[in-house]
C-alpha cells in the first residue's frame, strides 16, 4: 500500500523543493502537501495520512497548534517537525507535543527521507497480507485478543480505513472523516481488502462500543438495505495551496520566438515540467547569495541530443532546442 | 593558480570566479571586486547536487550571471555582468580546460625521487 506523507510548510519554495526531492521515493509513499496548519486539518480530514512533516512557523495554525491537533485527533500519525529555527527548547517542545522527530533546516533531502521511511516502517512491522477477507481477520484478532493498529485498503474502491484494537476490542475506526461505528461500517462492507498491521495501538479513547459480531451484522444488514454511509471515493487528493499555472503559456511563448526569429530557430518542444523546480530553486538561491537578484533563465548544455532553456515558474517552463539554435539571440528574444 | 584563469579574470565584465568539488566544497575564489560573504561556509552540495548531468550551464539573473562549467576535477563557476559575450566566455573556457585535471600519482621508482 502507498502511504501519504503530508507536508505542511508556508515556504512554497520548500515544499516544491521537498515534493521534487522525494520523487525517487514515490513506490514508497506520495506526497500531499499543505500551505499550513489550517490547509493541514482539511487534508488530514479528506486523505488517510501516514505521517506529517511540518514547519513551526507558520501563519494561521502554527506547527505547535498542528501537532497538539493531531495528538488530539489522530494520535496514530506520527508527526516530523522540521524548522529554520531551532533551540534546545523549541525541540524539547516539540518531543513532549508528540513528534516523533525533530529536523533543523537546512537539512538534507535524503535524511528526512530516511526518518520518514523508518517511521513509515513501523506501520506494517506485524506484517503485512493480501487479498483478505476483513471481516474473518478482524475476528481472528479479537480472538487473538491483539493490541495493535491495522490499516486496510479495499481492493475494489481503493479506499483506505483503520481500525484501532485495544487486547482484541475494537476501540475506534476511521475513513477519512467518518470515526467510530459508521466507519467501522464501511471497512466492514469492504470485501476484499490488503492490510498492514501495526503492533500497539495509540488511541486510548473508546468510540466503539459495540461488539464486533454485531457490527459485521448490522453491516451485512445495511448492506443489503443499501444504507450504507456514502461517502465519496478515497482518491490520492492532493492538496494544492497555490493556483496552478495557465497551461498555454508555452503556446506564447512559442509564438514569441517564432515570430521573432522563425520557424527553424532550433526549437523542439516547450512544456511545463516540475522535475525541473528544485534545481531551478538552487539556482535561484545561488542568484540571491551573490546579490543578482532573480533568475529570469538557464541555458543547459547536458551533452544530449537537444540542450534546454529553463524558465522560473510555478511549474518550470522548459523549452527543448537544437544545440545549433542562436542560443544569445534565443535568450535574448525570452529577456525582452 | 590565479595564472591559470586569468584570461577569464580579464574578460570586461567578469566580477569573480570559484572552483568547487564534485562535493560541493569551494577549492578556489578569485574576485576582481569585494567577495560576498560566507562563501566557505554556504552549504553548496544541493547546489552543486542540483548541477548533476549538466556540461555547460549559463543562468541569467536580473542583475548578472552566472557561467558554469563541469571539469575533471568539479565545477567553475563565473560570476559576470548581463553582458559578457558568452561565445567568447565559452572559448575561454575549452582553452582551460584540458589544465584542470586531477592530480596523477607519480608511478613505479619515479615515485621515489623528488622531483
Amino acid at each position: 500500500m502507498i502511504k501519504n506523507v503530508l507536508l505542511v510548510d508556508d515556504d512554497h519554495e520548500m515544499l516544491i523543493a521537498l515534493k521534487e526531492g522525494f520523487q525517487k521515493y514515490k513506490d514508497s509513499f506520495s506526497i500531499l502537501m499543505a500551505a499550513d496548519g489550517l490547509k493541514a486539518v482539511e487534508s488530514l480530514k479528506k486523505n488517510t495520512v501516514s505521517l506529517v512533516v511540518t514547519d513551526l512557523k507558520m501563519p494561521g495554525m502554527d506547527g505547535f497548534e498542528l501537532l497538539a491537533h493531531i495528538m488530539e485527533n489522530y494520535p496514530d500519525i506520527p508527526v516530523i517537525i522540521i524548522t529554520g529555527y531551532s533551540t534546545p527548547e523549541m525541540e524539547h517542545l516539540a518531543r513532549e507535543g508528540g513528534a516523533v522527530g525533530y529536523i533543523a533546516k537546512p537539512f538534507l533531502i535524503e535524511n528526512l527521507a530516511r526518518q520518514i521511511m523508518t517511521t513509515l516502517r513501523k506501520e506494517s512491522e506485524g506484517g503485512t497480507l493480501h487479498n483478505v477477507s476483513s471481516g474473518l481477520f478482524l475476528q481472528l484478532v479479537e480472538m487473538e485478543q491483539k493490541t495493535c493498529t491495522i490499516r486496510l485498503e479495499d481492493k475494489f474502491s481503493t479506499k483506505k480505513g483503520i481500525l484501532f484494537f485495544q487486547e482484541g476490542d475494537l476501540f475506534d475506526a476511521r475513513v477519512k472523516d467518518l470515526q467510530g461505528e459508521n466507519a467501522a461500517y464501511e471497512i466492514f462492507s469492504w470485501d476484499q481488502v490488503n492490510l498492514s498491521i501495526q503492533n500497539g495501538c495509540a488511541l486510548k479513547e473508546r468510540r466503539i462500543h459495540s461488539e464486533m459480531q454485531h457490527l459485521i451484522l448490522e453491516t451485512a444488514r445495511r448492506k443489503d438495505e443499501g444504507v450504507v454511509e456514502d461517502i465519496q471515493p478515497a482518491v490520492m487528493e492532493e492538496v494544492e495551496p497555490f493556483e496552478p499555472e495557465p497551461v498555454d503559456i508555452t503556446i506564447a511563448i512559442k509564438e514569441k520566438i517564432e515570430a521573432r526569429l522563425g520557424p527553424s530557430c532550433g526549437l523542439e518542444d516547450i512544456y511545463q515540467d516540475n522535475a525541473w523546480d528544485s534545481r531551478v530553486l538552487q539556482f535561484s538561491r545561488a542568484g540571491i547569495f551573490f546579490n543578482i537578484g532573480e533568475l529570469e533563465m538557464g541555458y543547459i548544455d547536458r551533452g544530449e541530443e537537444n540542450d534546454f532553456i529553463v524558465l522560473p515558474r510555478e511549474n518550470t517552463t522548459v523549452i527543448s532546442v537544437s544545440p545549433k539554435c542562436p542560443r544569445d539571440k534565443l535568450l535574448r528574444v525570452l529577456n525582452e | 593558480m590565479r595564472e591559470l584563469f586569468k584570461d577569464i579574470l580579464n574578460m570586461e565584465g567578469v566580477k569573480g570566479l570559484m572552483m568547487f568539488s564534485f562535493a560541493g566544497d569551494p577549492v578556489y575564489k578569485e574576485f576582481n571586486q569585494a567577495q560576498p560573504d560566507g562563501i566557505e561556509s554556504r552549504d553548496w552540495s544541493l547546489f552543486i547536487e542540483s548541477l548533476a548531468g549538466m556540461r555547460e550551464t549559463d543562468l541569467v539573473f536580473k542583475k548578472g550571471r552566472l557561467y558554469i562549467r563541469r571539469t575533471d576535477i568539479g565545477y567553475l563557476v563565473v560570476l559576470m555582468g548581463l553582458f559578457v559575450p558568452i561565445a567568447m566566455m565559452r572559448l575561454q573556457c575549452d582553452i582551460l580546460l584540458p589544465s584542470l585535471k586531477p592530480a596523477k600519482a607519480a608511478k613505479g621508482i619515479r615515485r621515489l625521487f623528488k622531483k
